[in-house]
């Protein structure tokens, strides 16, 4: 237990230097930009999103699974409140408690597909799902952009607590909660079991289903999460953002901190600091003027060596238990 | 020890990609002193550095208001201007990060191409900075110019034009149908009403329901032409797209059916680019409605350096738009040439 504990502390120790060697190449090029106070500050609050979706992700990862709708279901929390708004609900209790909902309830249908209705693995399922709720949030908005959102409900993504945006709290909040359910709770345990060794999982008598299950509404649940976040932000929701990317930044985020798409891996605290690079990446590319060639390709690669090192850090791990047998 | 030498190998992959853009970043804009620049400005009293961030540098059409504004750079020794874009013109949240990123920035001032016109007004709110909204406006009280036709106005000038056209081409029941861009997307809309408007006004028939939405791409174009032939075997007068990709495939797919009712169908662009002035040449397409980037860019960031000298500046800058048809192509194509030669 220990030196496995070790080998976790390791690969974070690896991606914390990534990291600060970040941070320290844009400041140097930047010239002192990146360092300033309200700048890092954009850099925690532009990391909330994503930070927010990798949580689910990377349960679902742990459990040899994906969730590709995430980003998806973000966007589609967000027009749900759109559309409560365009019904003149005012009550920003009322929207959030139903955004919340809505964003869970696509997570245990993700869920239920997988473990009662059996259907292969999740990445076809949940990719399915992705353009569902596409179409889904352009339908119940009328494809049309929509503000004037109640002030409560932008709380979370707008107002700042010393300086610090509510929505980054709120995930580090949560990250502090998951990484005790992961490593101190039988659940926790049973959801690594699951993705580590399926088999067994079932002959020690862990309900793998409803654990599965479990993992998608987590992730649906945060995904409703950043949905409200991104109503915050931006203070307007739109069915044509599930366009973007968001579920790969996430997936990224979680690889960058130590997953593995084999499953049986993944820490909160690495998965942090893989959200805290990308956010770093994206800021820098903004402080140094690159064009949107060149993000496109940096972000690529960046994604690219992470999924290689993962392969890398497979590979090794493997011979070096070969080595350690004889 | 492996562990470390991976560590060592991502940290330095990241540097190096991150190295990378930082020179191509130097490439486009000429601040290579980040430092001394902001307190230049405040010794010299008239060195301005000013931000543009534009829906994304990766298109065309964006590359000319690119280049419209670092041409003012270039004529103005004293001003820097930075040019960024998100990465497409879906990702809000991006270009949102920009902007909240660059407020707080050693910038004199800001040209913004807003993705979401709302979004924008309320992360500016309160700057007290010169900010000027260009190609799509922002209501806010913290703009002090908009410069540019609005995808709306445009969209109605081709619309009309498109109507002529097709009269002249001898149809009597004007039909148009339009393949649209990404739904929900707010140019998408507004080139959608600027045609309606255009197309109605002048007589023809714009059909709402038949929109075909083909999210941008030439790919989906093609599928969306398709169809279109299939419902409509007896020919549509005027078919509409939201972009010179778009408009280019359809007139492709119609051409390739062999179906002779399409044979004096007009195809429709909007942008104007310069693979599209080819085209209008060659015949593959009818015509293109153009707005102005260069025009555009030049002219918004005057529009902040007149404020920053604390010179009057209007509330609307029109840059004009214009039709491409086969008369004008050729002129513009050079036009347009030259713009992007003069800022290499």
């Amino acid at each position: 237990m220990t030196k496995s504990k070790k080998k976790g502390n390791f690969t974070q120790l690896g991606v914390l230097i990534a990291l600060l060697l970040l941070c320290a190449v844009i400041s140097v090029i930047t010239g002192g930009k990146f360092l300033r106070v309200t700048n890092l500050m954009n850099v925690l609050d532009q990391t909330a999103f994503n930070a927010m979706l990798a949580i689910g992700m990377l349960l679902c990862l742990i459990t040899a699974g994906i969730d590709l709708s995430v980003g998806a279901n973000a966007v589609f929390c967000s027009c749900v409140g759109g559309m409560l708004v365009l019904r003149d609900v005012s009550n920003p209790i009322l929207i959030m408690a139903i955004i919340i909902v809505c964003g869970t309830l696509v997570g245990l249908i993700n869920g239920l597909l997988l473990t009662r209705l059996h259907l292969p693995h999740p990445f076809v399922s949940t990719l399915g799902m992705k353009n569902f709720l596409w179409g889904m949030a352009l339908l119940v908005t009328g494809s049309t952009m929509v503000s004037g959102f109640p002030e409560g409900v932008m709380l979370l993504g707008s107002k700042t607590i010393g300086g610090v945006k509510i929505s980054f709290i709120l995930v580090v909040i949560l990250y502090i909660i998951m990484h005790v359910l992961l490593t101190r709770t039988a659940l926790g345990r049973s959801i690594f079991c699951v993705g580590g060794n399926p088999e067994a999982a079932r002959l020690s008598g862990i309900h793998s289903a409803n654990v599965l299950t479990f993992c998608y509404v987590v992730s649906g649940f945060c995904a409703s999460l950043a949905g409200i976040i991104t109503i915050g932000r931006t203070s307007i929701c739109n069915g044509a953002d599930a366009v973007n990317p968001y579920d790969t930044d996430a997936i990224a985020a979680c690889i960058i901190g130590g997953a593995s798409f084999m499953g049986g891996k993944g820490t909160m605290l690495g998965t942090m600091l893989g959200a805290l690079i990308i956010g770093t990446l994206r800021n820098g590319f903004t402080l140094m003027a690159a064009s949107s060639a060149i993000q496109n390709i940096v972000l690529g690669l960046v994604i690219i060596v992470a999924v290689f090192i993962d392969v890398t850090r497979e590979r090794m791990e493997a011979k070096a238990r070969r080595l350690a047998a004889k | 020890m492996k562990k470390r030498l991976l560590a060592m190998l991502l940290a330095g992959a990241m540097c190096a990609g991150l190295a990378a853009c930082g020179n191509s970043g130097g490439g486009s804009d000429a601040a290579t002193t980040p430092g001394p620049s902001g307190s230049d400005g405040a010794e010299a009293g008239s060195a301005y550095t000013v931000d543009v961030i534009l829906k994304t540098t990766a298109s065309e059409y964006w590359q000319y208001v690119q280049a419209g504004a670092l041409a003012y750079m270039k004529d103005n020794e004293n001003v820097t201007v930075h040019v960024k874009g998100a990465p497409s013109e879906t990702a809000y949240q991006e270009q949102l990060n920009m902007i909240n990123t660059d407020l707080g920035g050693d910038y004199d001032g800001y040209v913004i191409a807003p993705l979401q016109a709302e979004m924008v007004a309320s992360a500016i709110k309160g700057q007290t900075k010169p900010i000027v909204a260009v190609d799509t406006k922002i209501e806010a009280p913290e703009v002090i110019s908009f410069v540019g036709t609005g995808n709306e106005s445009a969209g109605a000038l081709g619309g009309a034009a498109a109507v002529e056209a097709a009269k002249a081409a001898g149809w009597t029941d004007i039909k148009a149908i339009e393949i649209a861009g990404v739904q929900g997307d707010t140019t998408n809309t507004d080139r959608m009403n600027g045609y309606m408007k255009g197309i109605e006004e002048a007589g023809g028939d714009f059909l709402e329901t038949e929109v075909q939405y083909a999210e941008a791409t030439a790919t989906k174009a093609v599928d969306a032409m398709n169809g279109i032939m299939s419902r409509y075997p007896d020919g549509i007068a005027i078919i509409c797209a939201n972009n010179d990709d778009m408009a280019m495939a359809a007139a492709k797919a119609a051409k390739d059916s062999g179906n002779a009712a399409y044979a004096n169908t007009i195809f429709l662009g909007f942008d104007g680019i310069q693979s599209a002035c080819d085209a209008i040449l060659d015949g593959r397409l009818t015509m293109s409605v153009a707005q102005q980037g260069y025009e555009m860019g030049y002219e918004s960031v005057a529009a902040v350096v007149a404020a920053l000298n604390g010179e009057e500046v209007a509330s609307f800058i029109d840059s004009g738009a214009d039709v491409v048809t086969a008369d004008n192509a050729q002129k513009r194509k050079d036009t347009l040439q030259g713009y992007l030669d003069s800022v290499k």
